[in-house]
């Protein structure tokens, strides 16, 4: 009894740091689906982190606006060139878009409907620097499911993960665990963007012969229908092609700028049941 | 731990997760993110009894996993081994030193990272050594900035049987 009561404080931490092991073992997702509890502290801390997520932004925005107008000049003058290039581009895209549409019409093709979308705003990021995530204000009470693709104007942001009734987490396609089956929009090469973290993705499994260079815009190719076909992703800004091996290494910038990320539309399409 | 315990604590974790969730992303880059959970946890590992720091540490840790990351309770592993370890010498140090808890925190980031690394080993996550290792400098120096600021607080050299 003695020596029982002597190894007695050493039992107990032994039993609960192995019971803190199994839970974690447990918990590796095999579909990622938020558990009672992840659903319970989304739902209870979304409402207090939108006003704090807002009160922020307000704060930025006072310093940028008002503030810090270093080099607005020059940044205005610089943007208005771009605008205007881009308007010499809309134009192109236009007259394409139409020689597109006569010509489906022409093939019989049936045409994509586009699906429905919902707007949602950020109000919370991941607090670690090695996970890649967002917490946004729509959840299940909204039609959000697990699996549903996100997005924004610029491209491809990530995919549902967690879904609480007012509330989702978002996995950026910047974390280690995304993986978005992609094609290069030019040379139709295929491969799976993954994340690399820091902000940057890499396009794996692209073979060595396949022809890819610096500046292609990589696309999702619609396979696994999460994603859909042309969707962008990001811009390749590194291509490596060692002496030996099957695949080369490419790395992506994403269109997207995550940092600056306000509001995302979820593709209310797909989603696991 | 006793009522102004509780609510300390829970003022505390409450504070620390909203700055660390909504709001001090938005001022600071991507490395540089104070792990306030972290703090906290190590405060109480230092202060308070086994009783009462056991459930506040799966407690931290849980609230962790569930804003960090996809795998819930590799926060409260790690947690839950580094409070051990603290607690363990606690009393034989003299606890309510700030420079000690500021060592205690840079430690304890350094011990959390490990184990993190280790568990993750079991994930499909390829690469995420290099993004952990990258960020390791930032994090230790910002985890030991935001020790030192909880430090300052005033009440910090009040003897722990008051808080917990």
């Amino acid at each position: 009894m003695d020596l029982f009561r002597k190894y007695l404080a050493l039992l107990v931490s032994g039993i609960v740091i192995t019971a803190a092991l199994l839970f974690y073992l447990l918990n590796i997702p095999a579909n990622r689906e938020a558990n009672m509890l992840e659903r319970f502290l989304l739902d209870a801390m979304a409402p207090v982190m939108q006003p704090f997520s807002q009160a922020g932004r307000f704060f930025t925005e006072t310093w940028s606006g008002y503030v810090d107008l270093v080099n607005v000049r020059k940044e205005n003058q610089t943007l208005k060139e771009q605008v205007k290039q881009l308007h010499v581009r809309l134009i192109e895209g236009q007259e394409a878009s139409q020689a597109n549409l006569r010509l489906n019409r022409l093939l019989e093709m049936k045409s994509v409907t586009k699906p429905k979308t919902l707007t949602a705003s950020v109000i919370g990021e991941d607090g670690s620097s090695w996970f890649s995530t967002i917490v946004i204000d729509r959840g299940s009470s909204d039609g959000i499911r697990d699996g549903m693709a996100v997005m924004s104007a610029e491209g491809i942001v990530g995919q549902i993960v967690k879904v609480a009734a007012n509330s989702s987490r978002v996995l950026l396609l910047t974390d280690h665990a995304s993986g978005i089956a992609a094609t290069i929009q030019r040379s139709r090469a295929r491969g799976v963007v993954k994340g690399k973290g820091g902000g940057l993705c890499a396009l794996e499994f692209t073979t060595r012969e396949e022809d890819v260079k610096v500046g292609d815009v990589v696309v999702a190719s619609g396979i696994g229908g999460i994603f859909m076909k042309g969707m962008p992703i990001g811009e390749v800004t590194m291509v490596k092609r060692g002496e030996y091996g099957i695949f080369q290494t490419v790395t992506i910038r994403p269109s997207v700028n995550i940092a600056r990320l306000e509001e995302v539309l979820v593709v209310l399409r797909g989603g696991y049941e | 731990m006793s009522r102004k315990g509780v609510l300390i604590f829970t003022l505390a974790t409450l504070s620390a997760l909203l700055l660390q969730a909504s709001i001090l992303p938005l001022f600071f880059i991507h490395y540089f993110k104070p792990d306030l959970l972290l703090v906290i946890m190590v405060f109480v590992a230092l202060r308070c009894s086994y009783q009462s720091g056991i459930p506040a540490v799966i407690l931290l840790g849980l609230l962790k996993d569930s804003f960090n990351g996809l795998y819930l309770g590799l926060n409260v592993f790690s947690f839950l081994v580094i409070f051990l370890v603290i607690k363990g010498l606690s009393d034989r140090i003299y606890a309510e030193s700030s420079h000690l808890f500021v060592l205690a925190v840079t430690m304890a980031t350094l011990a959390c990272i490990g184990t993190n690394l280790l568990l993750l080993m079991f994930t499909p996550t390829p690469g995420i050594a290099f993004s952990i290792g990258s960020s390791l400098l930032p994090h230790l120096l910002c985890n030991a900035f935001a020790a030192s600021l909880v430090a300052l607080v005033p009440a910090f050299d009040q003897n722990g049987e008051g808080t917990c």
